[in-house]
Order: C-alpha cells, then structure tokens, then sequence
C-alpha cells in the first residue's frame, strides 16, 4: 500500500522532478494565497495569470526564455493593474476583466500566427508538470525564496493594510507601493507556476488552499500553516491518482488539473466541515 | 400603526435583541438610542420581516411585518450608496413609486408628478437631472427622503438620517418630517445624536441589546437612563441636565 | 469600398458577421449590468466553470449549448451558496468555483483522445465555424434576455442602485437576483460558440463599460453598449480575415480599443478632460470639503 502510494510512482526521474515542483508550489502558493485572500485579490491574480501569456506566446515564437517573456508582461500588467485600481473611477472589477481579455487576446493572436497554432495553445493553457526540467525546479525554488523572504519583511505591513487600509494611510505607509509589491510577487507565482500547471489554473494553487484555511483557521499563522498543507497533499495527492489511473486503469488525467481537483475537494470538505460545525454550536447555544 | 410585543431576536445562539416592546400611533416619531452595537438596525430589519423574531410579535399597519412592507417606506444611509451609479436624482425620487406602479408597467404622469412635488418639498427641484453621486452627503440625504415622501407611506424607518449633514439639511429634513406627522404618518429614526432626538422626536426607546426604557423623550433620555445603556461613556456633567455621549 | 467589403462576400462570412452583431448586441446590453453590479469576475467564472458541460455534452453526443446551459445553472448555484457564509469573501468563492470547474473540465478532456482541436475552439471560439443552427438559437437568446431586460428595467436598476431598500420594500430580492445570474448565464453560452471561454467576458464587460462611461442613464447606456458590441463584432471579423488572425481575439481587441477609447474621451472623467484641465486639485468637492472619490 504504502509502496503503491510513496514509492512506487515516483521512481521515474519525471515523477520526481514533478513532486518536487509539485511540494515547492504548494508551500510557495499556500503561503502567498493567504495574504492574497485576507486583501480579498482573487480577481486580480485571476487577470495576473492571464496577463502573463502574451509574455510566453511572444518568448515562445522567438525562442527566447519563457521565464523571461513572462515575467515581462507580468510586471507590465502589474503596474498598470496598480494603476488602474487606484483610479477610482473606473469601476475596478470591469477594469480588470478588460486588461485580463486585452491581454490574454494579444497572446491568442500572436499564437495564432503560428503554424502549430493548437499544440502550442494548449501546452501553454493546460501546463505539462511531467515535463519539468531539473532547471525548472531550480527557477521555482529561488523564485519562491525571494518571494518568501520578501513576504516575511513585509508581513505585519501587508496585515495592517489588509485588515485597515485607512489607518495604514494614515500612519503614513505608502499603501500603492505596497499593492504594487504584492501585486509584483503574484506575478512572479505565476511565472514559476505557469509552467507546471497552465495560465488558467495558476488561480487555483494560489486562492483554493488559502481559501480551505480560511474555513479552518483561526489566526493567520494557523491559515497559513492548513494553506501549505492542503497545498503541499493536493500535489502529492494529484500526482499519485493520476499516476495509478494510467498505470492501473489506463486512463489518462492530466496531471495539473488533477492536482487543482484534489484542492477543490478538500475545499468542499472544509466547506461542509464547516457548515456542520457552526450548525452544531448554533443549536447547542439556543438549546 | 406600529405595535412591539416583547419582541426578542437572536443571532448564532446569542441575543441581539430582548424585551423590546412599543406602540407607535399616527403622528408620532420615536428615536431609537443606544450606543454602536446596541441592536438598532436590527430592530429596523425586524419591522420589516428581515430577521426572524425569537419570541414575541410585531405588527405593522395591523399586519404581520412581511405583508406590510411594500407600505413601509425605509430610508437608508445615503453613503451605503454607490456615488457613481448611473442614476439621476429625479429617478431616484421615482424609486419610491415603483411598488405602487407595479412589475412591467412604465411610471406614468402621477407618478412624476408625484416624485416631483417630492422633490420639491426638499428644496432639490433644480438639481432633479443631475446624477445622484454628483450631490453633497447632506443632498443626498435629502433625495432619499424625498423618495421616502413620494412613497406617500404613513410608516416611516430612517437609519441615522443626520449621519454627517450639515445645518441646512438638518432643518430641512426636521421640517419635513414635522409635516410628515402632521399628515398622520408615523415615523421611527434609528440615532445616536441626542440632541436629534429631542428635536425630531416625541418618544424615544433606549436600548442595548435589551430595552432599557421606552417613553416620551424627555423621561427616556435622563442622565441615569443613559449611563445605563451607554455605561461608563456617558458623563454626567453639572447636575441633571448635561450629558454627554463619548463616541466609542 | 472594395477592400472593406470582400471580407464579407462568402456565405460563411455573413453566418459569422450576423454572429457576431447579434453576439455584440446581446453582451452589451447585459453587460451593462454586469458593470453596474459588479459581476465581472463572477462572469469569468461563469465562462471557465461550464467548461465541463461542453466536454459532456460533446462526450454523450447532445447539443453544447445544452450541456454549457445546465453545468452554468450548476456554477451560479454554486457560487450563490459559497458566498453567502459569513467569512468567506465572495470573489473568493468565485475564484475557487473558476478554477475547481475548469480543473474538471481539463480532467475529463485529457482522457479521451484526440479531443485538442474542439477545446482550443472552445476556449478562444470558433466564429468562421457557427452553424446555421448557432445563429438562430443566438437570435433567440436575444430576443428573450433583451426583453426581459427591459420588461424588468425598473427593478433591476433599483436592486443594483439600492439593495437595502428594494428588500425592504418587499421585493422577491432572491428571485430576481437569479433571473438576472440566468439572463448572464444564457448570454455567456450563447456567445461562447463565437467568441471562447475566456474572451466571453472582453465582449460582455468593455462596451458596457465605454457606454458607462458615455452616458449617466442606464437604459441609454444599454443601447449604446447593444451597438458597440454589434461594432465590434463587425469590425473585429473584418480585421481577422483582413490581417489572417484569430477572430475573437481581434473581437476583444477592438472591444478593449473602445474601451480606452471612452476612458480617453469622456468628459470630466477622460484623460484627455484631465490633462486639459492640468494639474491642479479640481476634483469636485463634496459638502464635507473632501474631494468626491
């Protein structure tokens, strides 16, 4: 049992590689997705993830770095993102979902001047973690040490800006330059995560751990601490499933999305987890 | 016209609300005081069927609060609204007629008529083509009430209706609902401004979470009384008459 | 004039250009709504979460817009539940519906062979490909969802402007709210065919979003956003088969140029109003003398 679950999948060197990019973007996510959720940015990671592919659709027809290209077009989105969300008067959520479809149509067109128009689209939105490369893992794991350490320095200023962005203001932080940080290490999640997982379901590793903790947890140290591990067991757990339905059933799954699957699981067990327990107290307490 | 009944509404296994009771008849306006907290909103959502009661009975217009509420004209916080929504003053005032012109049906000459005299009524008639975000807090204010008198309801639920006016609209929303009671409307006005209440009102129910007293304003809002709901943030200043509320 | 019409000569490209107008006038209209309650990411969610019930319906041989149709109904409801416990923010719950839907739809797919063409039409659309059949059941979703748009204006425009009284004075606030998440539902399926997955929402939020910014009335602002989606819909066919890219792209891409094109002109709002006026701190004043935001 414990041989089919732990060994025995991932004796190939691309399972290896695989759970490895699998555990660093699940503690790499689940941390981020914390101060993601508690500032409520679904949506701008949302346009974060998309606003990347031109970056790789470009890098890609010119054979240049992916990494590059893609962290390019992300921190370009990035700023103007910050931008336009400071401008109240657009309505930031409309303004959003346009930059999001601008861009993501900038990279469809480039593609599709391509002549393996197809392939590549898809190897670009559905993501391949089986074909990561010892390099790979290495960019992921330093991006990840940036970012975290970034994150650590500047975490009781993202709290006190997520819980009370007026008395930030008013203590004098410069609350834009803080959004644009974060909104620049979203950024370089995505990039790393880009590859393994595909542009759309970057979301997913980034908001649906944090969003389980959020059920669960009761200080942030908490969530965080039920983010990575609902981050870290959807990875461990997705590859393995999708490795016994080819070798068992011959039934193939994409591995990503099944990594992303397993999350929205767990979330529904802590949803409903959740439901019952408030039940349960609400009913002790009127009793 | 409004009648409380030891009325008791729980949240989550604790008390919001308890023992509140109260017989508003026509003509009459009752403040409701207590500190942030203290259950004020949701007393107003109770009146209008929003939140089930956990004991004790309401009655609106001589019928349960749920079948009463398209006769019940509620008036919230002008801020609680989007400054940039697409709508312009005039049609904010029509707003108040849609449940009298029914679904489908376009509104019709009465009724802009009707919401003009309204308008009218809160000094706002040359500002009735403009959008409704471009107006100061305290116009707001006053458009919202001018939709609440084109309701032509005789239950009116205000919550905290001088939040922040100024003067003028402070007079001028006083003035208008004195002519509200005068035509047998009855009016209750969520606040923690004291000094409203003894202008704009004839009763007054103190409460925190519980009913602390219930009465014509003057008896209601003693010194004692107010210490009561408000405990160590009201001071008590020369004797009987000053007193004063810190905010929380 | 010959060069601006060629592109429309053959048969398939009139099944495409009427698409495409009739696409563009049923988003415009409901993306007006869309923008005024912010919905847009809900939307997004909307177009990646049916994802499944395209891969469904395709397996078990029945109509796409069926199997988009009832996996939709599955996403609003989802949604409505998850956002309504205390705690959880509700573009948090639309981010996981997003993704969790779309997860399964990728699942699915990868196991059945040779299934990459009609995804790749599914995400970024097809219009050169719709079927006689596609654009009568679009013209039918117009018809229906304008209507009712029109026939419930009054109501809708109270609900989105004022939540708090509209349930206060008694209307059914639940039903009309899923009425409205249907009528987006019908809209982003309909137009899925043309337009993809992901680019839905460029046609059903950026004319809405010029014409709001236009325009102070919504039922002006609606008609408006009707023909600037019909426009784009016109001259993004044009501009793929002219310069040989793909069509809803280019359709989002003038969509997003309108866009900006109304953010740069609009009086007191524009850039170009701005940047005229200069520098100096003229936003309005409030009665607080705080400047409005």
């Amino acid at each position: 049992m414990i041989d089919q679950l732990l060994v025995e999948p991932f004796r190939s060197p691309y399972m290896q590689r695989a759970l490895i990019e699998a555990v660093l973007l699940g503690v790499f996510g689940g941390v981020l997705g914390v101060y993601v959720v508690l500032r409520r940015l679904a949506f701008i990671s949302e346009a974060l993830t998309h606003t990347v592919f031109p970056g790789i659709a470009v890098a890609f027809l010119l054979d240049a770095s992916l990494y590059l290209g893609a962290f390019a077009a992300g921190a370009l989105s990035a700023v103007l993102l910050t931008v336009l969300t400071l401008n109240r008067r657009v309505n930031d959520d409309a303004a959003l979902a346009v930059l999001l479809t601008t861009f993501f149509s900038v990279g469809v067109v480039v593609v599709s001047r391509s002549t393996s128009f197809t392939a590549d689209l898809t190897a670009l939105l559905f993501g391949r973690i089986l074909a990561i490369s010892t390099g790979d893992i290495i960019q992921t794991a330093i991006t990840m040490l940036v970012v975290l350490v970034v994150l650590a320095l500047m975490h009781k200023e993202l709290i006190l800006r997520a819980f009370a962005p007026e008395s930030a203001r008013a203590m004098g932080y410069r609350t834009d330059v803080m959004d644009l940080a974060l909104n620049l290490l979203i950024t370089l999640f995505v990039v790393a995560a880009v590859k393994a997982v595909g542009t759309v379901l970057v979301i997913a590793l980034v908001i649906t751990p944090a969003a389980t903790a959020q059920l669960l947890g009761r200080s942030i140290r908490s969530m965080m601490a039920i983010s990575v591990v609902v981050g870290v067991l959807s990875g461990w757990i997705g590859l393995v499933l999708s490795y016994r339905a080819s070798v068992d059933h011959d039934l193939r799954l994409a591995s990503g999305a099944t990594i992303v699957l397993i999350m929205t699981v767990l979330f529904v067990v802590a949803f409903a987890a959740r439901k019952l327990l408030d039940l349960r107290r609400t009913r002790v307490g009127a009793g | 016209m409004l009648v409380l009944d030891d009325v008791a509404v729980r949240f989550g296994g604790t008390d919001a609300l308890d023992g509140i009771g109260a017989t508003v008849s026509a003509g009459e306006s009752v403040a409701l005081i207590g500190p942030n907290g203290a259950g004020k909103s949701t007393l107003l959502r109770a009146i209008l069927g929003l939140v089930p009661l956990a004991r004790g009975s309401i009655e609106v217009l001589g019928r349960p609060p749920q079948e009463a509420r398209r006769s019940v004209a509620y008036v919230p916080q002008a801020e609680s609204l989007d400054p940039e929504f697409p709508v312009s003053v005039a049609q904010v005032v029509l707003m108040g007629r849609y449940r009298s012109i029914g679904w489908i049906r376009r509104p019709g000459r009465a009724d802009r008529d009707a919401a003009a005299a309204a308008l009218h009524r809160v000094g706002l008639s040359d500002r009735a083509d403009d959008r409704f975000g471009t107006l100061s807090g305290g116009q707001r204010q006053r458009v919202l009430i001018a939709r609440a008198v084109a309701q032509a309801s005789r239950l009116l639920l205000l919550d905290e209706p001088f939040n922040g006016v100024d003067a003028v609209t402070q007079k001028l929303l006083l003035e208008v609902l004195g002519e509200l009671r005068a035509d047998g409307a009855a009016v209750v006005i969520s606040t923690h401004d004291l000094t409203v209440a003894h202008l704009a009102c004839s009763e007054a129910c103190l409460l925190n979470r519980h009913q602390i007293a219930y009465g014509p304003v003057a008896d209601t809002l003693s010194p004692p009384l107010l210490q009561q709901a408000y405990g160590a943030r009201a001071l008590v200043l020369a004797g009987d008459e000053a007193v004063v509320v810190t905010p929380s | 004039m010959d060069w601006l019409t060629e592109p429309f000569g053959s048969d398939l490209m009139q099944r495409a250009l009427l698409e495409a107008v009739l696409a563009g006038a049923l988003c415009g209209a409901v993306g007006v709504h869309v923008v005024l309650r912010r919905l847009s990411f809900f939307t997004m969610a909307l177009t990646h979460a049916t994802f499944p019930g395209v891969v469904i319906a395709a397996l078990l041989g029945v109509s796409l817009f069926f199997g988009t149709a009832a996996f939709g109904v599955v996403v609003v409801l989802a949604v409505v539940v998850l956002s309504r416990r205390r705690g959880l923010d509700s573009s948090t719950a639309t981010g996981v519906v997003l993704a969790g839907g779309f997860a399964l739809g990728v699942v699915l797919i990868s196991s059945q062979q040779g299934f990459t063409r009609d995804v790749t039409a599914f995400l970024v659309g097809s219009i050169l490909t719709v079927e006689p059949g596609d654009v009568v059941v679009t013209a039918g979703a117009t018809v229906v969802v304008i209507g009712l748009l029109v026939v419930l204006h009054k109501e809708l425009v109270l609900a989105a402007f004022d939540p708090a009284a509209f349930e206060a004075l008694g209307y059914p606030v639940v039903v009309l709210d899923i009425v409205l998440l249907l009528a987006i539902e019908i809209t982003v399926v309909t137009s899925i065919p043309a337009m993809g997955t992901i680019l839905a929402v460029a046609l059903i939020v950026a004319p809405a979003s010029a014409a709001r910014l236009w325009t102070e009335r919504v039922g002006t602002a609606m008609g408006l956003a009707s023909g600037i989606g019909a426009a784009c819909g016109v001259i993004g066919l044009w501009v793929s088969h002219r310069f040989d890219v793909a069509a809803g792209a280019s359709i989002a891409l003038v969509a997003a140029g309108a866009f900006a094109l109304a953010w740069l002109t609009t009086p007191a709002i524009g850039l170009l109003h701005r940047l005229r006026r200069g520098a100096t701190s003229d936003a309005p004043l409030s009665s607080e003398g705080q400047p409005v935001a």
